[in-house]
Parts: structure tokens; sequence; C-alpha cells
């Protein structure tokens, strides 16, 4: 009879351990987990966009960068858009409608901890008339 | 035996980490790499075919109007420091002797001596500073204007020693306190840039002209096409006798001086 009790308490004590260890990663886990993005108002217009905002949200960063190459450089100053809607290509334009929310750029900059160098030079939102 | 073993188990989970990579791609297909923006081109200028000038009547212009330095720096958030060795500038006045220094200054009349002359960056066709600038921060656009990219700009001054018209002004110190009226239609630069005047490229887009040309009261400036022969600026070249800055160097400059 001993025999047999040793390799079932050895094996329900391994698992003890490694639920112990598994819930110590998955506190882990939870507390890495972000916190839920603050609230933020809707900006004005955000309709009239020249892209759908996911699209925006992700990748305004390299549609700004072209905008840039493009029309500094390549002197192209028109965008137009897949449905053909055209719009200068400066960064007044994102801020024509976009800038009536003066924490438009910084509520997510801030929150995902990035610290772009356009508001060395470029007037922010916060900085708009 | 074990060796064996051990070789059909590292077989067996390569194939199975291949399959997972070939289930993963086909069910992430080229969505996240997909190209960002797509914009159609159009409205692409043509280089060489315009070739912006400017044409300066020193004879109109009033020797303490500074009118168009005071609209060209508030429209390009232009700062003014109290400090002259940190002053930043894009069109200012100077004697002529400094403006001309190479012409002749023999025995000449006291009226042209005494002449405050209208200085600014020379658009050269063969701009000296372009080839200085390692990282081609400035470089000579379509239309003939020596254009900045502040964006790439090191604050080496390459430009600014290359420069024989000391058309470049170099930002000491942040600009910005330096500025009294911000003006939002144009960006402001930063400590450690050099910059120098566009020729109002931001403007030209709109169909409208130079700040410093709209602004002059005794309409002592005119800009134009150097390449269209039917343009204003033309036709004055043609019936005036008219000088460039330097013109030895050899940087044929685009601003044109009527002494």
């Amino acid at each position: 009879m001993k025999r047999s009790i040793i390799p079932f308490l050895s094996a329900a004590g391994i698992v003890l351990l490694l639920l112990a260890v598994s819930y110590l990663f998955m506190q882990q886990g939870h507390a890495e987990k972000a916190p839920e993005p603050p609230a933020r108002p809707v900006p004005v217009d955000s309709t009239k966009c020249i892209a759908p905002v996911g699209k925006m949200r992700a990748s305004h960063m390299q549609m700004l960068n072209e905008w840039r190459h493009s029309s500094v450089r390549e002197g192209n100053r028109v965008h137009v858009t897949p449905d053909g809607r055209r719009f200068e290509k400066s960064l007044n334009t994102c801020l024509g409608c976009h800038g009536q929310n003066r924490l438009f750029c910084f509520n997510c900059h801030m929150y995902a901890n990035v610290k772009p160098t356009c508001w060395n030079c470029h007037l922010s939102p916060m900085e708009m008339p | 035996m074990i060796n064996e073993q051990r070789r059909e188990f590292i077989r067996k989970t390569g194939l199975g980490v291949l399959a997972g990579l070939g289930a993963a791609s086909g069910l992430f297909p080229a969505l996240s790499l997909e190209k960002t923006l797509l914009p159609a081109w159009d409205e692409k200028p043509v280089p060489g075919k315009i070739r912006w000038g400017m044409l300066i009547d020193t004879r109109l212009c009033k020797g303490d109007c500074q009118q168009c330095t005071a609209a060209c720096h508030r429209v390009h958030n232009v700062p003014r420091f109290i400090n002259r060795w940190d002053e930043v500038k894009w069109i200012w006045k100077s004697p002529y002797e400094n403006v001309f220094p190479t012409a002749s200054q023999q025995f000449v009349d006291s009226g042209t001596k005494e002449r405050k002359v209208l200085a600014l960056c020379n658009h050269c066709a063969e701009p000296p500073c372009t080839r200085a600038c390692p990282t081609e921060a400035t470089f000579r656009r379509w239309d003939g204007i020596v254009s900045m990219d502040y964006h790439r700009c090191i604050g080496c001054r390459f430009c600014m020693a290359a420069c024989p018209y000391g058309s470049r002004s170099f930002n000491w110190q942040d600009p910005r306190p330096a500025i009294r009226e911000l003006s939002p239609t144009y960006p402001t630069r930063e400590k450690g840039v050099v910059e120098k005047c566009n020729f109002c490229s931001e403007r030209l887009v709109k169909g409208q002209l130079p700040a410093c040309v709209e602004e002059c009261p005794e309409k002592a400036l005119t800009f134009g096409d150097l390449n269209d022969p039917e343009s204003d600026i033309r036709k004055l070249l043609e019936s005036n006798l008219t000088m460039q800055r330097k013109p030895e160097l050899g940087t044929r400059p685009s601003v044109f001086y009527i002494i």
C-alpha cells in the first residue's frame, strides 16, 4: 500500500507546484496588461478624413513622412484620396479639423509614450490660435 | 537507439514549427505588410521649366524702409534676437559696398555709395551651398529655388561657409521665444538648424507673390519666371542695365539689381 501512495503524493505535489507557478505567471501577465486608454472627445469632422480612422491611427506617421517627402522634395503638394477628394499635403490640413481638439495628437502619444519631434518646429494643436 | 529517437523527435519538431509558420502566414496574410498609402501623383512639376527670379530696382527702394523685411520675417516666423551675433535674417539691407564688394568702388557717385541695397538669397543656378551640404538638406528645386528641408539639416553650417553672399543664418538658440507673433501658416525652426529665404515657395504654390514683393510700397521688386521671355522680369531685364552679386564666381544668381 505504501508503495502506491508515494507516487500519487509526488504527482499531486508536482501538479500543485505547476499550478502555483502558472498562477504566478498569470498574475504577472495580468499586471503587465495595459490599462484602458483615457476617454477622449471625438474629433470634429473626423468623417471627412483622408482615410478611415483605423488606417490613420495605424499609419499616419508613414503618410506624414510621405507627404513631407513628396511636397518638400518633389513639389507635389496635392493628395488625392481613392474616392477623388483632394487635400493639400500639409500638417495644417490635418490640424484644420483635428486642431479643434487641443489634445488631438498628445492624448495617444502620451499614452503610447512616443515623442515625435514635429512640434519642435510645427505648431501643435495646443499652440494653434 | 537513443540517438535515433532524438533525431526523430528533432525532425518532427522542426516539421511542426514549419507547419505552424505556414499556418500563421496563411492566417495573417500580407495585410500587415501592405503598403500604407499609394497616393496618385498628379500635377508633378516639370524640372527646368520655370526659373523664378527677382529684380530689385535700388533707385526706387527707400533707404530707411524696412517693410519687406518686416513682412517676410513675420510671415516666416523669423526670430529676432537682440544679440547681433545670433542674428537670423532672410532679407535685409546692407550698404552698397557690402552687397557689391567686387564691383568697381573707385570714384562711385555718393548717391550710389550711400545707398542701402536689399540683399537676400540669390537662388543661384549653380548654388555652392547645395554642393557643400552633406545631408542634401538644401537642394535646388525643379523651379530654380534653392530650398531647405529643415527636417534633414544637422546644423553643420557647411552651407554657410560655402555661400558667398552670407544669405544663411544659424539658429544658435531656440528661436521660438524670439518670435514676436507666431504665424500659424508657416512652421518655425529649431535650435541647431540653418535657415534662409525660400522665395516664398509656400505662397507661390497658392498663386501668390512673395511677401516682400507684395509688401513693397514703391513696387521696387519684380518677381517672375526667368525662363519665360514674355514675363515682366525678362522685359525689365532687357530694357535696363542690371547687375548680379559677385558674378565672377559663376554661381549665376537669380536676383538682379538695377543700380
